[in-house]
């Protein structure tokens, strides 16, 4: 089965943004990337997201939303990580109501164990599902959350590459100690989403890739080749890129979406 | 708890008593009207103009709270130390707040003459208290999260933010108390912004007499900050509205201390409020009384 991928900022969530619609265009991606995962009709949707530590969360939590903003509804003892919360968000908005597993990969994992995690998440079930939650660095700009690192930009093209072609072996190769410092959450949700997706190379299409905030936002579907269902798009591979002379575009990336917002 | 008589230099301040803190940046790139003081001369005349319309403090920085370029201490002090003498000169009896978490630029500061150490970013540098305690200064206790100095909140999630606030900010008071800094010379600050998002800081506005139960002095920074334009969709020019509304309804939930870009504005909301709590009297009463 398919594979999801989806950034996980709270402005995510529509409730916590206030009265104007924020990035409506990285909601329509992840929509649309949740979207074609579940119109696989999988057995169950496992969502893989960063926390402090490796687990798995009770299927029926939710974000806690008053953490973020106090005042509107909180869930008590039930709230997720922030990644899994907002991954659930995901598949609630789409109308998912079957089965789901939340996995929770530490921050500190390494690649190697994040990628056993992987293998293990989808040999479980070969129609199962992965809606992987995961940011690239939050240190794009100077406005950014963490302020500019000039390293951000290559580390978050790297990562953009490796899913636009499909080597997710690629993603094994992403620095630790790099990923924690450029403060790019996502990493060993990648890793795990690599251990998932052996060879061969899935097809992919991103669609969106952006820092509209200082923050690396990557919304992108993969699916496996050797898969029976029906490639909705196919996407040339390397190789045929290579015979052409030419990056494979991207398509429904929208225009950047930076904010107007000074401080 | 009852509030307290609060001590700053050589003054005590009622509970009552509402209070502007100026603030006068030597930095070159502060968010709010950047530069603007950064030349000797222009911040004198700043502290000059800020006096003669009401502030009670006049709070003077050396480094933006943002991130930028690096500013060493030994820099954080060439900004700051001569300035805070040459104010002291000036004002004998001005009180005189830096805005600073490093111990060593307090101290040099406390020698000059400053008497109260803003601490904005949650006692980061433990040191603080001792160097309040050697020279009888004040001290600002606030709450940031736990973020390290002049980063910004990433993602940032309380149970609940008044709780950690409170918590946070009585436990650096009583490590200020138990490094030697006289209780009446401390005040609490929740740091709008600091570690929070908007609805965080709108939070610890709504629920501010929660913190002035604690009995310490509350102080509040809310000029012009991003919560205000977040929640008005106000670019930065067009904060002074928002602040000024944050600022009566904090003072009416017991805020003391305000620290403000906006002295004359800031000054008329405070005694409004203090006239409408029965504080003080109007400043004159004629109309239906003829």
């Amino acid at each position: 089965m398919g594979a999801a991928l989806c950034p996980s900022p709270p402005l995510l969530c529509p409730l916590l943004t206030g009265g104007r619609a924020v990035l409506p265009e990285l909601r329509a991606a992840c929509a649309e990337a949740v979207g074609r995962l579940l119109s696989e009709d999988p057995e169950v949707v496992v969502i893989v997201g960063p926390a402090a530590a490796t687990g798995t969360w009770n299927p029926g939590g939710r974000l806690d939303l008053a953490a973020f903003a106090p005042g509107l509804p909180g869930t008590g003892t039930g709230a997720l990580p922030l990644a899994l919360g907002l991954g659930a968000m995901l598949l609630d908005q789409a109308g998912y109501r079957g089965p789901r597993r939340l996995q929770a990969v530490g921050q500190d994992e390494p690649a190697g164990a994040c990628a056993k995690l992987g293998a293990e998440l989808a040999g479980a079930n070969e129609r199962s599902a992965l809606l992987v939650m995961g940011d690239g660095s939050a240190r794009r700009t100077l406005k950014a959350p963490g302020y500019l690192d000039p390293r951000a930009e290559s580390f978050d093209k790297g990562v953009e590459r490796a899913v636009r072609d499909g080597d997710l072996a690629g993603l094994l190769e992403l620095d630790q100690a790099l990923a924690r410092g450029l403060m790019a959450t996502g990493r060993a949700a990648w890793q795990v989403l690599a251990g998932a997706m052996p060879a061969p190379a899935p097809a992919t299409e991103v669609l969106y890739c952006d820092d509209p905030f200082g923050v690396a936002y990557l919304v992108a579907y993969l699916r496996p080749r050797s898969g029976l269902g029906l490639v909705i798009r196919r996407i040339p591979s390397r190789r045929e890129v290579a015979r052409r002379g030419a990056r494979p575009r991207p398509s429904g990336v929208p225009p950047s979406a930076r904010a107007a917002w000074p401080g | 708890m009852t509030q307290r008589v609060l001590r700053l230099g050589r003054h005590a301040f009622e509970p009552d008593r509402l209070l502007v803190m100026a603030i006068v940046n030597r930095t070159p790139d502060s968010f709010y009207q950047p530069g603007v003081t950064w030349d000797p001369a222009a911040a004198m005349e700043r502290v000059h103009v800020v006096v003669a319309e009401g502030a009670d403090i006049v709070d003077i920085g050396g480094v933006p709270a943002r991130p930028g370029d690096e500013v060493e201490v030994s820099e954080e002090i060439r900004r700051i130390v001569p300035f805070v003498a040459a104010v002291r000169d000036a004002h004998p009896d001005l009180v005189l707040s830096v805005d600073t978490w490093r111990h060593q630029v307090a101290r040099e500061a406390c020698a000059a003459g400053a008497d109260l150490i803003n601490d904005t970013w949650g006692g980061w540098d433990a040191r603080l208290g001792e160097v309040a305690a050697e020279f009888g200064a004040g001290l600002v206790c606030s709450h940031a999260g736990g973020l390290p100095p002049r980063t910004r909140p990433f993602r940032v999630a309380y149970a609940d933010v008044v709780d950690d606030v409170r918590r946070g900010t009585l436990a650096l008071a009583e490590r200020a108390v138990a490094a030697g800094v006289q209780p009446d010379r401390i005040l609490i600050d929740p740091a709008h912004d600091f570690g929070k998002n908007t609805w965080h800081s709108l939070e610890i506005t709504r629920r501010l007499a929660e913190l002035a139960a604690t009995g310490w002095p509350v102080l509040v920074s809310l000029s012009n900050k991003d919560f205000v334009g977040e929640t008005l969709d106000a670019p930065l020019d067009q904060r002074v509205a928002g602040t000024l509304a944050t600022t009566a309804v904090s003072a009416w939930l017991g805020a003391r201390v305000f620290r403000v870009h906006q002295v004359r504005e800031t000054r008329h909301v405070l005694s409004m409020v203090s006239a409408i709590r029965g504080d003080t009297p109007p400043a004159l009463a004629v109309r239906g009384l003829a």
